[in-house]
């Protein structure tokens, strides 16, 4: 596995979750072979397949779809890209960050692949972005999001080699991390809307 | 003389009763907005009355009652001295929930002051200030007559809860009546607005953080048997908290017609806001992690270390939409309401469960009636929040997009109707997180009921006062 870490583990980590965790356990990929050999890739996915749906089908918020032009499409397309990635990488800095707390393995090899286990199953879901029907998308994503949650706390005392009391703790506090950061995502996307990078809004 | 703990428990079994009853009128206008017609033509069951209904039973009903609670239980140990006057806080039992259930009864009536989170009457209002000073009273006397030198970290904060809101209520309610059931503030138009908003972002301050901080801190350590990580860093951000708070209150008037810079004075002082909020978090998650071992036997320390993690998202989401580009787009729409409930279902809710699961057996003197039930209340009480959260943040961006999308002629693109008639499906998914919530409330209800059925007298004395830190 470690020296395997790559796209071709996808199956794996997306239908053997538990196995791809106890292998984790014992060994150890490096952080650059699971960042570039596979969370780049899989990071690629939902933007690509937000950009085919959103030129196909534009923006579908329950009324009439709102379309827009190619150019802020591919903007917030790369804009989603780098928040991904931003975001993976925090995660897995951030959990190293945490073992220090709470007693658990600092390897930060580990720490990203952990989190590209977690975060498998969203960028693989994210397939519905091809239909940028806003509440289709949250019926999908929602499901897969609480299998990822599911994945965090049953994989991370697993992987990072602490007990499962203090691994539901660093999980909810990696959570709550997680949480911020997605707001803060909202909010920095909404900012740029207002300054006029996205749908043509008034303000 | 022994620790009078039969007005907490009255206060804790009310405050349960509120939570279920609260939540159910939240659910029930959940699903108006889903199906309109099922007011079945009454005007006390109309949206209008009963969002107002459900607002004030949770606030007032469930959060109160929990704070008075856990506040006179907290107060008599960490003074090690009895109540002061027990019979002047079973007086505050009576009048509160008296007024509760009339005011609840009168908003239903349709009587309203027209201030948001304040819609009592003034009969009701004079009954409040009544009641809550006498609270006031009763705590500030029992730490008046503490064996303890140290004023614990906790009474600080239910202490500012007390003074603050005593403040904000009555200036905020001084009115004209007119009628019996009719007053008019004596403040008009925009400055009407600022005082309102004044109250308003304040009572999230003091009550809904400021107030269950001083829950936390009590029953944090209580819960975990560790001291708190840093006292020092309690006592920084206490400070720093109740100084910034009281500021921040006009990001609710962001492009009305009040001062430019009143509105950017309240979004600098709500972004400031973020440091002594999280520095709580931090100091509570410290302390919870070291008690990692009891969180298997223990179902309420879960409850809390998730509460904090809500605090978490919720403190840092409110001065996120304070800023006045994010407010812009979020302003009006489902997104506050989404906010609003990370942090009164995540935060409040949540600590106030966790803090209920431990007091019940301790005042009943017998253990917890099903370990088992708090736990399937537990992920009850998170997938309901999480439903509520997402579809509520589907919703506001959708119709933040659609209410400021412009045609080729700088026209609004869609009508308002047609963007409301969009959001029927994530109103079925908040009905659907909502009931998951009550669902566990009501689970909750009965655990503690059948706990409480097993009871044993219990009685707990003050320890003796110590020779080298006590007064007496």
């Amino acid at each position: 596995m470690p020296a395997r870490f790559s796209i071709f583990s996808l199956v794996k980590v997306l239908f053997r979750p538990k196995a791809a965790f106890e292998t984790l356990a014992t060994q150890e990929p490096p952080a650059t072979r699971v960042f570039f050999g596979f969370a780049l890739w899989i990071g690629l996915l939902p933007p690509l397949f937000a950009y085919i749906g959103t030129m196909n089908f534009g923006w579908r918020l329950g009324v009439e779809p709102v379309f827009l032009p190619q150019r802020t499409v591919f903007a917030i397309s790369a804009a989603y890209f780098v928040a991904l990635l931003l975001g993976f990488l925090t995660s897995a800095v951030i959990a190293r960050w945490m073992a220090v707390t709470y007693d658990a393995s600092q390897s930060l090899g580990r720490c990203f692949a952990l989190m590209a286990v977690v975060g498998a199953p969203l960028a693989i879901g994210s397939v519905i972005h091809l239909y940028p029907h806003a509440f289709i998308n949250v019926l999908v994503l929602v499901p897969t999001l609480i299998w990822s949650m599911y994945l965090l706390y049953r994989g991370l005392p697993v992987v990072l080699h602490t007990g499962p009391n203090r691994g539901m703790l660093m999980a909810s506090a990696l959570i709550a991390y997680l949480l911020v950061a997605a707001v803060s995502l909202l909010g920095v996307t909404v900012a740029l809307w207002g300054s006029g990078l996205g749908p043509l809004i008034g303000t | 003389m022994n620790y009078e703990d039969r007005i907490v428990t009255a206060f804790t079994a009310c405050a349960v009763f509120w939570a279920v009853l609260g939540m159910l009128a939240g659910v029930y206008v959940a699903a108006e907005l889903v199906w309109p017609t099922i007011d079945i033509g009454l005007p006390g069951l109309s949206f209008g009355r009963l969002r107002t209904l459900h607002t004030t039973l949770v606030l007032f009903g469930f959060g109160v009652s929990g704070l008075i609670a856990t506040g006179l239980y907290s107060v008599q140990r960490t003074s090690h001295v009895r109540l002061f006057a027990p019979g002047l806080a079973w007086f505050v039992l009576y009048a509160w929930q008296l007024t509760i259930v009339l005011g609840g009864a009168s908003i239903m009536a349709g009587w309203n002051a027209g201030k948001e989170y304040a819609e009592l009457e003034w009969p009701f209002d004079l009954a409040i200030a009544v009641a809550w000073v006498s609270f006031g009273i009763v705590f500030f006397g029992t730490i008046a007559r503490r064996k303890m030198e140290a004023i614990y970290i906790s009474n600080w904060f239910y202490g500012a809860l007390i003074i603050v809101v005593a403040m904000l209520h009555i200036v905020n309610s001084l009115a004209l009546p007119a009628t019996l059931g009719k007053s008019y503030s004596l403040f008009a138009g925009a400055q009407d607005a600022v005082v309102e908003w004044w109250y308003g972002h304040n009572a999230v301050g003091f009550l809904l953080t400021g107030g269950f901080l001083g829950m936390l801190y009590y029953f944090l350590p209580k819960q975990a048997e560790q001291p708190i990580w840093s006292y020092r860093l309690s006592i920084v951000a206490f400070w720093a908290f109740v100084y910034t708070y009281i500021w921040a209150g006009p990001h609710h008037l962001h492009y009305h017609a009040i001062p430019e810079w009143v509105q950017s004075l309240g979004m600098v002082m709500s972004l400031i806001l973020l440091a002594p909020s999280w520095a709580t978090m931090v100091n509570g998650i410290m302390t919870v992690s070291a008690a990692a071992k009891k969180l298997r036997s223990d179902p309420a320390l879960k409850f809390i270390v998730l509460s904090l993690a809500f605090y978490g998202l919720a403190t840092f989401e409110g001065p996120m939409l304070a800023i006045k580009s994010v407010n812009v787009f979020s302003h009006f729409t489902e997104w506050t309401i989404g906010h609003v409930h990370s942090g009164a279902l995540g935060w409040n809710a949540l600590i106030t469960f966790g803090t209920f699961y431990f007091l019940v057996p301790r005042l009943a003197g017998a253990p917890l009636y099903s370990a088992r039930l708090a736990n399937i209340h537990f992920w009850l009480a998170l997938a309901g929040i999480m439903l509520y959260v997402l579809s509520m943040w589907g919703a506001g961006v959708s119709q933040g997009v659609l209410w400021l999308s412009l045609d080729e002629l700088g026209e609004v693109r869609f009508s308002f109707n047609d963007v409301m008639a969009a959001m029927k499906p994530y109103y079925l998914l908040r009905f659907v997180g909502g009931f998951l919530f009550l669902a566990g409330a009501v689970l909750m209800a009965f655990n503690l009921a059948r706990t409480f059925a097993g009871r044993r007298t219990v009685t707990v004395a003050p320890p003796p006062a110590h020779a080298a830190r006590g007064l007496a």
